[in-house]
Protein backbone atom coordinates (compact mmCIF):
# COMPACT_ATOMS: atom_id res chain seq x y z
CA UNK A 1 0.00 0.00 0.00
CA UNK A 2 1.30 3.38 -1.33
CA UNK A 3 1.95 6.51 1.20
CA UNK A 4 1.68 9.63 -0.15
CA UNK A 5 3.10 12.81 1.72
CA UNK A 6 1.30 16.28 0.58
CA UNK A 7 2.55 17.78 3.13
CA UNK A 8 2.87 21.82 3.01
CA UNK A 9 1.77 21.05 -0.71
CA UNK A 10 -0.42 23.76 -2.19
CA UNK A 11 -3.85 23.28 -3.64
CA UNK A 12 -4.52 21.51 -5.82
CA UNK A 13 -1.08 19.21 -5.60
CA UNK A 14 -2.98 17.34 -2.57
CA UNK A 15 -6.18 15.78 -4.97
CA UNK A 16 -3.70 15.71 -7.91
CA UNK A 17 -0.90 13.03 -5.76
CA UNK A 18 -3.96 11.40 -4.52
CA UNK A 19 -5.76 10.73 -7.91
CA UNK A 20 -2.09 9.63 -9.74
CA UNK A 21 -1.62 7.22 -6.98
CA UNK A 22 -5.25 5.88 -6.83
CA UNK A 23 -4.87 5.74 -10.74
CA UNK A 24 -1.43 3.07 -9.97
CA UNK A 25 -2.11 1.75 -7.51
CA UNK A 26 -2.95 -2.31 -7.76
CA UNK A 27 -4.81 -3.23 -4.86
CA UNK A 28 -6.75 0.09 -4.46
CA UNK A 29 -5.52 0.88 -1.08
CA UNK A 30 -3.38 4.42 -0.22
CA UNK A 31 -2.62 6.36 3.10
CA UNK A 32 -2.25 10.33 2.18
CA UNK A 33 -1.07 12.64 4.74
CA UNK A 34 -1.96 16.63 4.87
CA UNK A 35 -1.50 18.89 7.38
CA UNK A 36 -4.23 21.48 6.52
CA UNK A 37 -8.06 21.90 6.68
CA UNK A 38 -8.49 22.91 3.11
CA UNK A 39 -5.69 19.79 2.13
CA UNK A 40 -7.74 17.31 4.22
CA UNK A 41 -11.33 18.21 3.24
CA UNK A 42 -10.24 18.37 -0.59
CA UNK A 43 -8.63 14.86 -0.76
CA UNK A 44 -11.55 13.49 1.33
CA UNK A 45 -14.19 14.94 -0.88
CA UNK A 46 -11.83 14.12 -3.85
CA UNK A 47 -11.98 10.21 -2.82
CA UNK A 48 -15.44 10.04 -1.79
CA UNK A 49 -16.49 10.90 -4.67
CA UNK A 50 -14.32 8.56 -6.80
CA UNK A 51 -16.25 6.17 -4.43
CA UNK A 52 -13.78 5.33 -2.40
CA UNK A 53 -13.97 5.12 1.59
CA UNK A 54 -11.45 7.32 4.08
CA UNK A 55 -10.58 6.56 7.37
CA UNK A 56 -9.35 9.78 9.14
CA UNK A 57 -6.82 10.35 11.78
CA UNK A 58 -5.99 13.66 13.17
CA UNK A 59 -3.06 14.66 15.63
CA UNK A 60 -1.71 17.98 15.87
CA UNK A 61 -2.63 19.43 12.89
CA UNK A 62 -1.51 16.24 11.06
CA UNK A 63 -4.48 14.59 9.17
CA UNK A 64 -3.37 11.05 8.05
CA UNK A 65 -6.32 9.58 5.40
CA UNK A 66 -6.31 5.98 4.83
CA UNK A 67 -8.19 5.42 1.65
CA UNK A 68 -9.84 2.51 0.23
CA UNK A 69 -11.49 2.08 -3.12
CA UNK A 70 -13.97 0.01 -1.81
CA UNK A 71 -15.05 -3.04 -3.70
CA UNK A 72 -12.24 -3.33 -6.05
CA UNK A 73 -9.55 -4.51 -4.32
CA UNK A 74 -6.82 -5.99 -6.89
CA UNK A 75 -8.17 -3.82 -9.86
CA UNK A 76 -6.91 -0.84 -11.25
CA UNK A 77 -8.42 2.14 -10.25
CA UNK A 78 -10.14 4.73 -12.85
CA UNK A 79 -10.08 7.95 -11.45
CA UNK A 80 -11.02 10.49 -13.88
CA UNK A 81 -10.62 14.30 -13.22
CA UNK A 82 -13.55 16.20 -15.24
CA UNK A 83 -13.69 19.43 -14.96
CA UNK A 84 -16.18 21.68 -16.27
CA UNK A 85 -14.92 25.21 -17.71
CA UNK A 86 -18.04 27.81 -18.04
CA UNK A 87 -16.82 30.92 -19.51
CA UNK A 88 -19.88 32.60 -19.78
CA UNK A 89 -23.90 32.92 -18.04
CA UNK A 90 -25.21 32.05 -21.64
CA UNK A 91 -24.96 28.58 -23.28
CA UNK A 92 -24.28 28.68 -27.06
CA UNK A 93 -23.90 32.26 -28.75
CA UNK A 94 -27.14 34.20 -29.93
CA UNK A 95 -30.17 35.22 -28.37
CA UNK A 96 -28.97 36.78 -24.79
CA UNK A 97 -32.13 35.22 -23.15
CA UNK A 98 -32.19 31.92 -24.84
CA UNK A 99 -28.54 31.44 -24.26
CA UNK A 100 -29.06 32.10 -20.11
CA UNK A 101 -32.73 29.46 -20.61
CA UNK A 102 -30.29 27.05 -21.84
CA UNK A 103 -27.30 27.39 -19.38
CA UNK A 104 -29.49 27.31 -16.68
CA UNK A 105 -31.39 23.91 -18.00
CA UNK A 106 -27.98 22.55 -18.70
CA UNK A 107 -27.13 23.02 -14.94
CA UNK A 108 -30.37 21.94 -13.15
CA UNK A 109 -29.71 18.79 -15.09
CA UNK A 110 -26.29 18.45 -13.97
CA UNK A 111 -27.44 17.00 -9.95
CA UNK A 112 -29.46 14.13 -11.19
CA UNK A 113 -26.46 12.72 -13.69
CA UNK A 114 -25.30 9.73 -13.37
CA UNK A 115 -21.68 11.07 -13.27
CA UNK A 116 -20.18 14.43 -12.03
CA UNK A 117 -17.49 16.56 -12.93
CA UNK A 118 -14.67 17.01 -10.50
CA UNK A 119 -14.31 20.95 -10.92
CA UNK A 120 -16.33 23.55 -12.14
CA UNK A 121 -14.77 26.82 -12.73
CA UNK A 122 -16.60 29.57 -13.67
CA UNK A 123 -14.86 32.61 -15.68
CA UNK A 124 -15.76 35.75 -17.30
CA UNK A 125 -19.76 36.18 -17.11
CA UNK A 126 -19.85 32.78 -16.03
CA UNK A 127 -19.89 34.03 -12.25
CA UNK A 128 -23.06 35.69 -12.54
CA UNK A 129 -24.06 31.83 -12.32
CA UNK A 130 -22.51 31.44 -8.90
CA UNK A 131 -23.64 35.25 -7.29
CA UNK A 132 -26.74 36.49 -5.76
CA UNK A 133 -29.15 36.88 -8.39
CA UNK A 134 -28.99 32.98 -9.93
CA UNK A 135 -31.21 31.15 -11.49
CA UNK A 136 -29.31 28.12 -10.56
CA UNK A 137 -27.67 28.81 -7.49
CA UNK A 138 -29.73 25.76 -5.53
CA UNK A 139 -28.51 23.18 -8.19
CA UNK A 140 -24.75 24.13 -7.64
CA UNK A 141 -25.34 24.06 -3.89
CA UNK A 142 -26.62 20.63 -4.34
CA UNK A 143 -23.63 19.91 -6.64
CA UNK A 144 -21.15 21.14 -4.19
CA UNK A 145 -22.47 19.19 -1.31
CA UNK A 146 -22.21 16.09 -3.70
CA UNK A 147 -18.51 16.97 -3.70
CA UNK A 148 -18.40 18.90 -6.52
CA UNK A 149 -15.45 21.82 -6.53
CA UNK A 150 -16.98 24.86 -7.53
CA UNK A 151 -15.00 27.66 -8.21
CA UNK A 152 -14.95 31.44 -9.73
CA UNK A 153 -12.51 33.80 -10.86
CA UNK A 154 -11.94 36.41 -8.59
CA UNK A 155 -10.77 39.11 -11.44
CA UNK A 156 -14.34 38.53 -13.19
CA UNK A 157 -16.20 38.98 -9.47
CA UNK A 158 -14.40 42.03 -9.09
CA UNK A 159 -14.86 43.20 -12.17
CA UNK A 160 -18.47 42.47 -12.25
CA UNK A 161 -18.72 43.74 -8.92
CA UNK A 162 -19.86 40.53 -7.43
CA UNK A 163 -17.50 39.64 -4.76
CA UNK A 164 -19.20 40.46 -2.09
CA UNK A 165 -22.52 38.65 -3.52
CA UNK A 166 -20.31 35.01 -4.59
CA UNK A 167 -23.04 32.65 -2.68
CA UNK A 168 -21.74 29.03 -3.87
CA UNK A 169 -17.97 27.95 -4.00
CA UNK A 170 -14.78 29.55 -3.47
CA UNK A 171 -12.47 32.04 -5.35
CA UNK A 172 -10.08 30.99 -7.61
CA UNK A 173 -7.19 32.45 -9.10
CA UNK A 174 -5.64 32.25 -12.66
CA UNK A 175 -2.72 29.83 -11.51
CA UNK A 176 -5.33 27.63 -10.48
CA UNK A 177 -7.40 27.46 -13.20
CA UNK A 178 -4.05 26.72 -15.59
CA UNK A 179 -3.58 23.67 -12.88
CA UNK A 180 -6.93 22.62 -13.10
CA UNK A 181 -7.24 22.59 -16.97
CA UNK A 182 -4.05 21.25 -17.58
CA UNK A 183 -3.92 18.57 -15.04
CA UNK A 184 -7.96 17.57 -16.27
CA UNK A 185 -8.49 13.93 -17.88
CA UNK A 186 -11.33 16.17 -19.64
CA UNK A 187 -12.23 19.24 -20.33
CA UNK A 188 -15.90 20.48 -20.73
CA UNK A 189 -15.78 24.17 -22.00
CA UNK A 190 -19.24 25.79 -21.65
CA UNK B 1 -41.74 15.89 -3.12
CA UNK B 2 -43.84 15.64 -5.15
CA UNK B 3 -43.62 18.36 -8.84
CA UNK B 4 -45.62 19.53 -11.65
CA UNK B 5 -44.71 20.49 -15.16
CA UNK B 6 -45.57 23.55 -17.19
CA UNK B 7 -44.94 22.77 -20.64
CA UNK B 8 -44.88 25.37 -23.25
CA UNK B 9 -44.72 25.64 -27.29
CA UNK B 10 -41.84 28.45 -27.17
CA UNK B 11 -39.05 29.77 -25.28
CA UNK B 12 -40.54 33.24 -25.46
CA UNK B 13 -43.46 31.65 -23.27
CA UNK B 14 -40.77 30.19 -20.86
CA UNK B 15 -39.23 33.47 -20.54
CA UNK B 16 -42.50 35.23 -19.95
CA UNK B 17 -43.99 32.47 -17.58
CA UNK B 18 -40.77 32.55 -15.32
CA UNK B 19 -41.09 36.10 -14.65
CA UNK B 20 -44.51 35.63 -13.97
CA UNK B 21 -44.18 33.30 -11.19
CA UNK B 22 -40.88 34.78 -10.15
CA UNK B 23 -42.48 37.59 -9.24
CA UNK B 24 -44.96 35.94 -7.29
CA UNK B 25 -42.47 34.26 -5.67
CA UNK B 26 -42.90 30.84 -6.43
CA UNK B 27 -40.38 28.48 -6.19
CA UNK B 28 -39.94 27.15 -9.66
CA UNK B 29 -37.02 25.18 -11.78
CA UNK B 30 -36.08 25.54 -15.24
CA UNK B 31 -35.60 21.96 -16.46
CA UNK B 32 -35.09 20.41 -19.92
CA UNK B 33 -38.47 19.06 -20.50
CA UNK B 34 -39.12 15.45 -19.45
CA UNK B 35 -38.86 12.96 -21.57
CA UNK B 36 -42.08 11.41 -21.21
CA UNK B 37 -44.13 14.51 -22.75
CA UNK B 38 -43.66 16.01 -26.50
CA UNK B 39 -43.55 19.80 -26.42
CA UNK B 40 -42.74 22.34 -29.08
CA UNK B 41 -40.28 24.02 -26.37
CA UNK B 42 -37.52 21.71 -24.93
CA UNK B 43 -37.12 23.57 -21.61
CA UNK B 44 -40.08 23.53 -19.05
CA UNK B 45 -40.91 25.10 -16.01
CA UNK B 46 -40.62 22.44 -12.92
CA UNK B 47 -42.84 23.40 -9.50
CA UNK B 48 -43.69 21.82 -6.36
CA UNK B 49 -47.50 19.90 -6.64
CA UNK B 50 -49.14 21.44 -4.04
CA UNK B 51 -48.85 24.39 -5.48
CA UNK B 52 -50.67 23.51 -8.48
CA UNK B 53 -53.71 25.36 -8.34
CA UNK B 54 -52.34 29.01 -7.23
CA UNK B 55 -50.23 28.69 -9.95
CA UNK B 56 -52.41 27.57 -12.80
CA UNK B 57 -54.61 30.60 -11.33
CA UNK B 58 -51.75 33.40 -11.89
CA UNK B 59 -50.88 32.18 -14.78
CA UNK B 60 -54.60 32.49 -15.90
CA UNK B 61 -55.04 35.73 -14.53
CA UNK B 62 -52.11 37.11 -16.32
CA UNK B 63 -52.58 35.39 -19.76
CA UNK B 64 -50.07 33.47 -19.95
CA UNK B 65 -49.06 31.41 -22.79
CA UNK B 66 -48.89 27.58 -21.96
CA UNK B 67 -49.37 24.54 -23.53
CA UNK B 68 -50.20 22.08 -20.24
CA UNK B 69 -49.51 21.34 -16.51
CA UNK B 70 -48.76 17.81 -15.91
CA UNK B 71 -47.70 16.07 -12.74
CA UNK B 72 -44.47 14.94 -12.79
CA UNK B 73 -44.13 11.11 -12.42
CA UNK B 74 -40.63 9.60 -11.07
CA UNK B 75 -40.14 6.12 -10.96
CA UNK B 76 -43.95 5.34 -11.07
CA UNK B 77 -44.81 7.71 -8.25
Amino acid sequence: METIDARDLACPEPVIRTKKALENSKDGKLTVIVNSTEANENVQRFAKNQGCSVKAAEKNGVFTLEINKTGQAPEICQAKAVVMLIASDQLGVGDEALGQLLIAAFINTLPEAKTRPMKMLFINRGVLLTTEGSRVLDSLQKLESNGVQIFSCGTCLNHYQLKEKLKVGKVTNMYDTVDSLLNADNVIRI
Amino acid sequence: MKYGVILFNTTTSVMQAEKILLKADFVIKLIPTPREFSADCGISIRFDLDRNAQIKALLEKEKANYEAIHPLVVNGV
